[in-house]
């Protein structure tokens, strides 16, 4: 979005097979209408699949020979990463960067040990992004006590910290910088609108 | 045994699928036994990721129909075993799940209702019901708890176990694909830590000694002879699921002693429900809100009394009546108007349920 | 007065003489399973599955924990306690139509995840406690309540090849065998092996038993006795077509 907003041309690819309910397929038009290109299924095309389908969109294969910068949402299942393999072109792509997303309310996800198992199961990875919420529960705490973890992983794991995530109002409250000194970067949630 | 999954309580988001997975290890859950499909599959993907680690089993079987099967032998072997499934797959559990309810076997399963009848939606309904609550060719001696919570997808799923082995019939927890996906938060917590006992698990085959010279053998059939013969054990199973009734009945319910209409649903369309109910109050309407927690078996005194009450019953569910058919039995004799708002396969919003009952009140 | 024959150790007495029909092939695979028992002396961790047909009357023959389950759900049902329990030694008992009709998916999937149980299969080329209707087995031009003109191959097909397929597909360390009641050490031999082989753990074991059924095939001892001796082995070669022990010794 905020790529979107600085004039790039963006392309945000839907590749979430392992779990896929809260896809992009419900707010692809949402989304192109501010100017982003979204690669993933219409829910009218993906009959027999209900709306939870999982098979792979063959314009999401050439995903990257697309201009501009290319967004993957690719999931987080165990094998999510592994995803990428379906991609023409992935291990020829020098700018290419794998951000972890974290949130350590997620219970196999929840401590440094967890998180560090999690990421090397990925393989190379170029950053971690802490993205820890309780949906509507979220507090400025819970966000803080997530840049902790994420932020003692990263050292172990010697990556950045991309950025600390959070929905616009709780970011306020946050700051710019989290206790941990990385950047905030508020969120505006189009997710709640995904599930069917 | 290994180190304890959950060893204080905590605070999560997770989806409901990973919150079965989860529950069931926390249950003390042996084995799993399941066959994919959607929307369930997520709590098999988590459970074979924690099994080996807390030293718990997992068999992919064929079809439905085996996993079933599998699951009750491993019930008879005297582990505490479970399967998930839904929609069709429901529909050949009811195999196995008959043979369950013929010799008292604690058979846990858990379903996340889908769209119906037949493939339809992968989705989300509340048409598995009439299935759940009565499938299969016996006569509903199940417990079936539907969920409308992440919480209560933990709390029942705990429960279910305890229940299945204290009364010996197969208890089922009734979800739905909202559960299944949608991501929430609760509290996870070990159940033990929390004061609740385990009934633990007892062997069906296998207890020690020879059969014929140390112990008698164990014999186990679900054919009779003769029709008086298999009488006389039904009538058995009646009065004990008659005296088990009593001690797990489950429902909530709140503002039906004044009120004019009560909104009946059930599972994660309650949701809805009570916030329009709650809403409705604040405005000053006379509506009430009731919700049995156990399908199988019905609150009857409970729903009965707030049925002669009440002027009309609301009946909201996401089927064309599965659940309002339970209602009408349990409330025959009452002459109070059931109004439906039934919306098949669909989900139901508060706002739907708020207009529907200011437009009957 | 006539001096009887000792029943296995492990028969249950109280419950018998048992429910087979006079000169039923069951009573006699379920003779040489109990000398097996007894023989390897597993009567205490021996769980015995029984399906429904005929074999359902099995389900108080022996002292040892029996199970009578449904109509071909009994190997999923061994296989959910092998699991969980696998100290114990699983027997699945069926027949011909609960086997490779209506339970063939549960065979065919057991014997190719190679569940460490034994399936032990009576084939008497009928469906006989629901009044002798055609099987997969049924022999061709063979007459049963719903081939009452012969089976036509063309028509339904040809009697299938249980242990053949089995074999087929079952992976190395399973034991398939056929036996047939006409020979009798033999069959105790097979069943005696693939017990041996479940409790090694190698894998799967299957043996089918040729039986006789001449209460549905509506012969005497004599025709029974060639019906079983001569035309069934036109069809159903008797034998042993996987023998990890075998494979062993010659590899020695």
């Amino acid at each position: 979005m905020e790529l979107a907003n600085q004039d790039h041309r963006v392309n945000l690819v839907d590749l979430d097979i392992v779990e896929p309910c809260y896809t992009l397929r419900p707010i692809k038009k949402q989304l192109s209408e501010q100017n982003i290109n979204v690669i993933a299924w219409e829910t009218k095309e993906t009959i027999g699949l209900g709306e939870a389908g999982n098979t792979i969109k063959p314009a999401a294969r050439w995903a990257l020979m697309n201009e501009g910068d290319v967004v993957l949402d690719i999931g987080y299942g165990v094998e999510g990463s592994k995803t990428l393999n379906l991609i023409e072109g992935v291990d020829k792509e020098p700018n290419l960067k794998l951000y972890v997303v974290v949130n350590i309310s997620r219970p196999m996800t929840s401590n440094v040990d967890d998180i560090i198992e999690y990421a090397k199961q990925l393989g190379i990875i170029h950053g971690l992004i802490n993205n820890t919420h309780m949906g509507d529960e979220t507090t400025p705490e819970i966000v803080q006590n997530g840049a902790k973890v994420v932020t003692e992983v990263a050292k172990a794991l010697q990556i950045p910290v991309i950025a600390t995530t959070a929905i616009r109002s709780v970011a306020k409250n946050i700051g710019n910088h989290d206790c941990m000194g990385n950047m905030v970067r508020p969120l505006d949630r189009y997710m709640p609108n995904t599930l069917w | 045994m290994s180190e304890k999954l959950i060893t204080e309580e905590k605070r999560v988001f997770m989806t409901g699928n990973e919150v079965v997975a989860w529950a069931a290890v926390a249950a003390g859950a042996e084995i799993m036994y399941g066959y994919p499909i959607t929307p369930q599959n997520e709590i098999m993907h988590y459970w074979t990721r924690l099994a080996p680690k807390y030293d718990r089993k997992f068999l992919q079987t064929e079809d439905e129909l085996s996993a079933g099967f599998t699951t009750i032998g491993g019930v008879m072997a005297g582990r505490k075993s479970f399967t998930a499934t839904a929609g069709p797959g429901n529909t050949l559990m009811q195999e196995p799940l008959s043979m369950a309810e013929a010799m008292r076997l604690p058979v846990v399963t858990v379903v996340q209702q889908r769209g119906g009848p037949s493939t339809a939606t992968v989705i989300y309904s509340q048409q598995e019901v009439t299935l759940t609550t009565f499938g299969g060719n016996g006569e509903g001696m199940r417990v079936v708890y539907s969920t409308a919570t992440h919480q209560e997808l933990f709390d029942y799923t705990i429960k279910s176990f305890n229940v299945a082995w204290k009364y010996r019939f197969p208890t089922f927890v009734l979800g739905d694909g909202y559960q299944a996906k949608m991501r929430e938060s609760l509290t996870l917590y070990d159940p033990e830590q929390k004061g609740v006992d385990f009934v633990p698990a007892e062997r069906f085959v296998g207890k020690p000694g020879t059969p014929g010279v140390d112990r008698e053998p164990g014999h186990y059939r679900n054919t009779y002879n003769v029709e008086e013969e298999l009488y006389d054990v039904l009538q058995e199973h009646f009065a004990d699921y008659k005296k088990m009734a009593e001690e797990v009945v489950e429902y909530d319910a709140f503002d039906t002693e004044d009120a004019d209409v009560v909104v009946v649903s059930h599972g994660v369309v309650s949701r809805g429900a009570k916030e329009a109910v709650e809403r409705m109050r604040k405005e000053g309407k006379k509506v009430g809100y009731f919700r049995p927690i156990t399908l199988r078996p019905m609150p009857e005194k409970q729903l009965k009394e707030v049925a002669d009450k009440a002027k009309k019953l609301l009946v909201v569910e996401s089927a064309q009546g599965q659940f309002a058919k339970l209602i009408k039995d349990v409330i025959y004799g009452s002459t109070t108007e059931i109004v439906p708002l039934f919306k098949p396969g669909v989900g139901i919003t508060t706002e739907e349920i708020t207009a529907k009952t200011k437009e009957i009140l | 007065m006539t001096v009887q024959p000792a029943m296995p150790k492990c028969w249950r007495p109280e419950s018998k003489p048992h429910k087979f029909c006079p000169g039923c092939g069951h009573g006699l695979v379920l003779k040489a399973l109990g000398e097996a028992i007894d023989e390897l002396g597993i009567q205490d961790r021996v769980v015995f599955g029984c399906d429904i047909g005929c074999s359902l009357l099995a389900w108080d023959f022996f002292n040892v924990d029996s199970i009578q389950t449904h109509h071909g759900r009994t190997t999923p049902v061994m296989v959910g306690i092998k699991r969980a329990n696998p100290d114990l030694i699983c027997i699945a008992y069926m027949g011909d139509g609960g086997g490779y009709a209506i339970g063939s998916q549960h065979l065919v999937n057991s014997a190719s995840r190679n569940e460490k149980i034994t399936v032990l299969l009576a084939l008497n080329t009928v469906y006989a406690m629901t009044g002798g209707q055609m099987a997969p087995t049924t022999m061709p031009d063979q007459k049963a309540e719903t081939s009452p003109y012969g089976r036509d191959p063309e028509e339904s097909g040809y009697p299938t090849q249980g242990p053949e397929m089995v074999a087929a597909i079952a992976r190395e360390g399973s034991y398939v065998a056929r036996g047939t009641t006409v020979n009798m050490r033999q069959l105790k031999s097979y069943i005696k092996k693939a017990l041996e082989n479940q409790m090694e753990g190698n894998g799967f074991s299957f043996v089918e038993a040729l039986a006789g059924c001449p209460t549905n095939w509506r012969t005497n001892a004599e025709k029974t006795w060639n019906f079983l001796q001569k035309d069934m082995p036109k069809y159903f070669k008797v034998g042993e077509l996987k023998d990890p022990g075998a494979n062993e010794k010659e590899g020695q």
